[in-house]
């Protein structure tokens, strides 16, 4: 048995740079991607459990227009089905292997048929056909973790806030655009960016289902070389050297949005 | 003076919690008429700002109704002058009912002018230039003209709630509500603020005031109202209140708080 990590193993490795380059690329937009697309899916998500559309609200009226205050009318009356539907959403995401759901979106939305992509190769290296469901995937699990953070911004709100809103004649909708959400996503914007790491760690899944990120290309290395130590050491300074960084900007903004509190 | 042209009529307002285990209002009925000052009075619990917030809706009644400008806005559906059955607008009445809150409520995020043209411009669709003209023409009033540019943050309470107020006053209300306005206020700033409410008092604003500050009831107000355990307990002049009360809990509140 030879060296565990030979230097002659990591100049083989180098043989393959253009792959592991190409693979960052991936990894970036792919993260990029996620978090615009999944940022707007979390807030629709989160509007829609803090929404209070009761379809049948009316149910909760006696004959002379006082409201129910029990019986199963009174719960009837109460049931907001969309945030019913966002609710089951978010704890089934939170609930079940990001894999599973990667494989799923995969096998059974684009593998076979139900949506047809189109076999379209842009800048020489991103397959679509590939790409679009790891984006896709990705998505809609950082969507669900996204909206209870977005959630929890909007809860943290003092109530007074909307009362004056709406006291100044804005409806609920506008309320949230101008009043709640500013404030809101201001307020979690740290974590909204550590998801955005977490994104970047997790998206090394999606080598999987074939998206050429920088897993695949130490998959594709280890296969031609017989090596598997030294490219995922690179794969591993290469997700370091991205988030890491991330990290630390977030911090920085993190420490001056505070300081604009205190003033 | 007051004229006897009838704004808000408030019929046997109802307010219950917990299925009715706690009675925050229990069957209130008053009459609110143009140009009224009329300031609510009476222990902490008593359900005055549970009333006042019944008004715009803040709060919505367990029973009873609030004919605001002949529209009973308590019910999803009212007649309308001509007799159709219409969509009562909530929105739209809150308009016409100015709110100040005893914590401000000033938008954090925004300037003091921001906030003062967030509502004509969404609300009212008016041009982001009156909207500002308007807006410091109020602030001027009420000396804060220069502040225009700031955010909440950087004001005082007592600046704050002349803001809130003006803020209010900028969508041109029929009635401006008051919920405990100086409560959270430093003892030397309460002035400020209750001199911006007497200017607007003499300009025959219809106002609802609950507040603790008997001397700007009796000073001010030209109807009290005494509530205590959600019961409208006695009403009439600062006079009558505050001089020759009847009802005995009164009495013992205001042996109270008058010392």
């Amino acid at each position: 048995m030879g060296n565990l990590i030979s230097a002659a193993n990591f100049a083989k490795v180098a043989q393959y740079a253009d792959l592991f380059k190409q693979g960052m690329a991936v990894t970036i937009m792919l993260s990029l991607l996620t978090v615009l697309f999944g940022f707007f899916l979390a807030l629709l998500l989160a509007v829609m459990r803090l929404s209070h559309l009761c379809p049948f609200g009316f149910l909760g009226l006696t004959k002379d227009g006082h409201l129910r205050e029990q019986g199963f009318l009174f719960h009837l009356s109460r049931f907001n089905p969309v945030s019913f539907i966002a609710t089951v959403y978010v704890e089934v995401f939170r609930a079940t292997p990001m894999l599973v759901q990667l494989w799923l979106v995969y096998f059974l939305l684009f593998d076979k048929s139900v949506i047809d992509l189109p076999k379209v190769t842009i800048l020489g290296f991103i397959r679509l056909e590939r790409f679009i469901p790891g984006v896709v995937a990705l998505a809609l699990n950082s969507g669900a973790y996204l909206s209870e953070i977005i959630r929890a911004g909007i809860q943290s709100i003092d109530g007074g806030q909307t009362e004056a809103a709406r006291s100044l004649g804005l409806t609920q909708g506008q309320n949230m655009r101008y009043v709640v959400l500013p404030q809101a996503i201001k307020n979690t914007l740290p974590a909204i960016a550590n998801e955005f790491v977490t994104i970047i760690k997790e998206s090394a899944i999606t080598y999987t289902i074939g998206v050429q990120d920088i897993m695949s290309a130490v998959n594709a290395t280890k296969g031609a070389l017989y090596i598997i130590i030294e490219p995922l050491l690179v794969a591993t300074l290469m997700y370091f050297c991205l988030t890491f960084p991330t990290s630390k900007i977030i911090a920085y903004f993190e420490r001056r949005m505070s300081r604009g509190d205190k003033r | 003076m007051a004229t006897r042209d009838s704004l808000i009529q408030v019929t046997d307002l109802k307010k219950y919690y917990n299925r009715g285990a706690i009675k925050a209002l229990d069957g209130i009925t008053a009459d609110i008429n143009r140009g009224d000052v009329m300031v609510v009075i009476g222990p902490s619990g008593s359900g005055k700002s549970t009333f006042l917030r019944s008004l715009n809706l803040l709060e919505k009644p367990t029973g009873g109704s609030i004919v605001f400008d002949g529209v009973d806005i308590t019910k999803p559906k009212a007649k309308n002058a001509e007799g159709k059955v219409v969509r009562v607008n909530v929105d739209e009445h809150r308009q016409k009912m100015g709110m100040v809150f005893q914590h401000f409520n000033l938008f954090p995020h925004m300037t003091i002018l921001d906030n003062m043209t967030l509502a004509p411009i969404k609300v009212r669709h008016m041009p982001k230039a009156q909207a500002e003209e308007k807006a410091m023409v109020l602030l001027d009033r009420v000396g804060l003209k220069d502040r225009a540019g700031a955010y909440p943050i950087q004001l005082s309470g007592g600046q704050k709630q002349r803001v809130a107020i003006v803020r209010a006053l900028e969508m041109e209300p029929e009635v401006m509500l008051f919920d405990e306005p100086t409560s959270a206020l430093d003892p030397e700033m309460v002035g400020e603020v209750l001199d911006v409410m007497k200017e607007l008092a003499h300009e025959g604003m219809t106002m609802v005031v609950v507040t603790h500050e008997m001397g700007f009831a009796r000073e001010v107000g030209n109807r009290v109202l005494f509530m205590a355990d959600g019961r409208l307990l006695e009403q009439g002049t600062p006079d009558e209140i505050f001089n020759h009360p009847q009802n005995e809990r009164l009495q013992d509140f205001l042996s109270k708080v008058l010392v």
